[in-house]
């Protein structure tokens, strides 16, 4: 598959799990998007390259109500979190995100909408090819905490019935930008 | 005595609220098209091998393994816990609580702490729990256990469960899914921010890493992890895999096996103390034993061990769809509940359940990690019938009449002529059991009130194999015919059928007259004693006739004399060796037909064919998944002119299960027959085939109180009527 197939093929999948797949041409773009989606306050864990790229900047200036202080100090159910992500799977529309910074896991866990940042470049096929990089994150003792994202939070536990957002984002934004980073180690 | 009857009224109520199984039966139909979905182009038999390779190198190596896993979780800042029982293991966990003086702790599903009543031995410590999956909460808050691995409140419905969120919000609340999903979101977050500790499962333990991983949809297994300062994991041991790569593999298997998922919404991969507040996490992993190492080492039962908790056994299961989990099962449900149940809370509790079972093998097609559930039940049965015995009337038959082959079919011949029930004379006890015609048969009471029985032929094909001519001009195979008792004693015409057929196709058949009962019946009810004596009688019989196959047209016959036989007679050399070369020439009718015959070519090819008319055509489960055997007779009925028209779930049970249907319980095997029926009625077609004596009996037998104008027959019945005219 190429790079372009691949890219195709998890869009599909992930718009098929209720995620929102958008293809934006710069983080300027991004910005506006994520803007005109939230109204109120909005997660910005400050990461590599969150700072690389001057997420939180951008954002403020678009207008996104970025939260300053302590991310446990803010709502227990925040309007919004943004981050970047490591890597994707195609064949399963699912985001790979490195959380071991404890803001990640907040601004990811907690909000009402997620906003994940990917590079095209980093989307490999399935989950099988995940493991050479899984395995990157682990070498050495650090602690780690990694997690596979794949659309937005859901239940069917009451009568087998699909209810997205149960505990964690009822809406996933996958936003495509190419050049963020091919790093897939970076976040 | 008193197990027995409390199951038997569970039963009774169960079947009283059929809401409960319509809605699972829905599931089930749902599910197994999500399923197929899910596997589109992978496959699911390589993916499943490897599982169990995987699973069973784990099993091997377990003490090297769990030492990995120890070692490198403690470099990273986790401190493991083994615990031998879960006793102990609720016991540490009370420690921890104390230790950080916890009020609240939350937690996500971990089926073990079920297992070790976990909730309730920390209410008993003054230590409130708060279950967040959405499923967990509900059957919490109403008292219940699980009722399902993967959906644990299943067996309940919205208006149950505003009721319930209505009492505990103090709010009336309408029993509209949307609106409860959000009350337990809202009414949830709040604990995660409460809670002292954080507790979840596992799903895997990489060794490799000394990481966990979590498989789940809602996301609060990561709320857990991350919002407490605490983080404890509670798992069993068995949940060890070596590498990443190995616990990736699960997560191909699990959620597609599970829910038709490609993947669930989130999985977690944890190591160590991660950062939690500007500090380390204090993070446990406790590792329980309770009965697992006494699991690993029964040869018999240890693949359960591969279990990957997909809840795919129950989602299949007709016994579970018709009484649902609370029934069929104790902490864990269904076939794998079963087994877990007999080493995790005893025999004596599995007791019931094992006979419960009418061993239709779906549970050991779908499973994910290989495991022959079927098989580990029917072995478990035995064990509970060597401990506790089988009941009187069983008892006696399979012991004293069956082992006498000729006692037991010049009573079938003496019942052939009185039709109807006879009594025995054969043994002790004060109140002769009543016998009906065949080991298969011994009758229950309430039994005919739904559907008829089978009368036993006139004459038995035993009684009229001598007088069959054959005419073979040149034949190119000799074969042995293993009747079994279901064409030998009540449908004879379906073996003159057969020889018919292959003497069409150029082969002589012979009839070994030693040959008695295959003996899976006396099997099925627990008596292997009967079972070995059986399967000497049959493989000397047919050691000693020149054959090159022998065939069968039941399916459970064959199996039992392709798999059983052997196992029944490995202690012995002499006879091991006989039954393994038996084995190899046994199969079923229809496969030797069209694969070693090519016969539905031949039978194309034959001159003045009757047109076929339309049939449908229900897979035996025997056949299916006992014999893998379900492409051919649906290609030699085309080629013989019938048009096949699928039914739905063609291959869902008919419900016989053998003594089961008349013994044991004919409450379910009444209910998973009307399923069976219906399936047939809908489409519209009046014959159905199959190639199955004992789903001949149960669906003539149904067919003739429901719906007398479908006709029931065996496939080789119908090729042999369409090749009546092609002789000459
Ligand atoms: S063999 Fe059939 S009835 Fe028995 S547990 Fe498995 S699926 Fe259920
Ligand atoms: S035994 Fe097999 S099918 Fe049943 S839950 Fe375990 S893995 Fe799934």
């Amino acid at each position: 598959m190429s790079n372009q197939q691949q890219v195709e093929k998890f869009m599909e999948m992930a718009g098929k799990v209720g995620a929102e797949t958008v293809k934006l041409v710069d983080l300027q773009s991004v910005a506006g998007y994520i803007a005109s989606q939230v109204s109120g306050q909005t997660l910005v864990p400050s990461t590599f390259l969150a700072e690389k790229h001057g997420l939180a900047r951008l954002l403020s200036s678009s207008g996104v109500n970025v939260f300053k202080g302590d991310f446990r100090g803010a709502d227990h159910v925040p309007a919004a979190g943004v981050t970047f992500s490591n890597f994707a799977l195609a064949d399963t529309g699912t985001i790979v995100l490195e959380s071991t910074a404890e803001d990640i896991r907040l601004a990811t866990t907690l909000p009402e909408k997620h906003f994940i940042l990917v590079d095209p470049a980093t989307i490999l096929k399935d989950n099988l090819a995940a493991a050479a990089p899984m395995n990157v994150f682990h070498a050495g003792n650090d602690p780690v905490f990694v997690a596979y994202i794949t659309g937005p939070s859901r239940t069917a536990d009451i009568e087998r019935v699909l209810t997205i957002g149960c505990h964690g984002p009822r809406e996933l934004h996958i936003l495509l930008v190419d050049g963020i980073s091919d790093d897939m180690m970076e976040n | 005595m008193a197990g027995d009857a409390t199951f038997k009224k569970s039963i009774d109520t169960a079947i009283k609220n059929p809401k409960l199984s319509e809605a699972l039966h829905l599931f089930g139909d749902a599910y197994l098209v999500a399923r197929q979905n899910a596997f589109h182009g992978l496959d699911f038999e390589e993916m499943r091998r490897e599982m169990a390779d995987i699973k069973d190198e784990v099993r091997i190596n377990r003490k090297e393994l769990l030492t990995e896993f120890i070692t490198n979780a403690e470099k990273a800042g986790s401190t493991v816990f083994v615990a031998q029982d879960v006793q102990e293991a609720n016991d540490y966990v009370i420690n921890i609580a104390r230790k950080n003086k916890a009020r609240l702790i939350v937690k996500s599903k971990s089926m073990v702490s079920e297992e070790a009543h976990l909730n309730r031995a920390l209410e008993a410590a003054g230590i409130r729990t708060a279950e967040t999956d959405l499923g967990e909460w509900i059957v919490q808050l109403a008292g219940q256990r699980p009722s399902h691995m993967v959906m644990p409140a299943i067996h309940m419905f919205k208006e149950d469960v505003a009721k319930l969120f209505s009492k505990q919000t103090g709010k009336e609340l309408s029993p509209e899914i949307k609106t409860l999903v959000n009350v337990a979101r809202e009414q949830l977050r709040k604990e995660y921010f409460d809670a002292d500790i954080g507790l979840t499962g596992a799903n895997f333990l990489v060794a490799e890493t000394g990481g966990i991983g979590l498989v789940t949809n809602e996301g609060n297994a990561r709320l857990c992890a991350t919002l407490p300062r605490v983080h404890i994991v509670f798992a069993g041991v068995h949940k060890l895999v070596r590498t990443i790569e190995d616990a990736i593999k699960i997560t191909r298997l699990l959620p597609r096996n599970a829910t038709g998922q490609l993947l669930t919404s989130y999985i977690t991969w944890i190591r160590g103390t991660v950062p939690t507040d500007g500090e380390k996490k204090e993070q446990h992993i406790i590792l329980i034993d309770g009965g697992r190492e006494k699991l690993y080492e029964s040869k018999a039962c240890r693949d359960a061990l591969r279990c990957i908790q997909c809840g795919a056994c129950a989602n299949v299961c007709p016994v579970y769809q018709t009484v649902g989990g609370h029934v069929f099962g104790s902490i864990y449900i269904s076939a794998i509940g079963i087994i877990l149940t007999a080493f995790y809370e005893g025999l004596d509790k599995a007791k019931e359940l094992t006979r419960a079972c009418i061993g239709c093998r779906s549970c050991s097609a779908v499973c994910p990690s290989g495991i022959d559930l079927e098989e580990i039940i029917l072995h478990l049965r035995n064990e509970v019938t060597g401990k506790y015995g089988m009941g009187v009337i069983k008892n006696v038959a399979f012991k004293a009449i069956m082992k006498n082959r000729s006692l037991f079919h010049s009573m079938v011949r003496a019942a052939s002529k009185l039709q109807k029930p006879i009594i025995s004379k054969v043994s002790g006890g004060d109140s002769p059991p009543i016998i009906r015609h065949l080991p298969l048969h011994f009758m229950a009471k309430d039994f005919t009130e739904w559907r008829d029985l089978p009368a036993v032929a006139e004459k038995s094909f035993r009684d009229i194999f001598d007088t069959i001519e054959q005419h073979v001009e040149n034949p190119q195979y000799t074969v042995g015919f293993f009747v079994g008792c279901g064409a030998d004693f009540v449908y004879p015409e379906v073996g003159v059928a057969l020889i018919r057929v292959l003497n069409r196709l150029q082969v002589k058949v012979v009839f070994p007259k030693g040959q008695n009962c295959c003996g899976i019946p006396a099997l099925y009810a627990g008596d292997s004693e009967t079972g070995i004596d059986l399967a000497k009688q049959s493989v000397r019989a047919f050691s000693d006739a020149e054959v090159d196959y022998v065939l069968s047209i039941c399916p459970t016959c064959t199996m039992g004399v392709k798999r059983d036989f052997i196992k029944r007679l490995s202690d012995d050399p002499d006879w091991s060796e006989k039954a393994q070369t038996l084995s190899e020439k046994t199969m079923d009718a229809s496969l030797f037909i069209e694969k070693i015959l090519n016969g539905s070519e031949k039978i194309s090819g034959l001159e003045n064919l009757i047109t076929g008319e339309n049939v449908t055509y229900h897979d035996s489960c025997h056949l299916k998944r006992g014999n893998n055997v379900w492409q051919e007779p649906r290609n030699l009925l085309q080629s013989a002119g019938f048009m096949v028209t699928e039914m739905k779930n063609s291959d869902r049970c008919c419900g016989f299960g053998g003594t089961y249907s008349f013994l044991s319980h004919p409450q379910i095997s009444k209910q998973i027959t009307t399923d069976k029926v219906i399936a047939i009625a809908e489409t519209g077609v009046k014959t159905v085939a199959m190639d199955c004596p004992g789903c001949m009996m149960m669906l003539k037998g149904a067919m003739g109180k429901a719906n007398g104008s479908i006709r029931c027959v065996h496939t080789i019945e119908l090729l042999a009527a369409a090749i009546v005219k092609t002789d000459k």
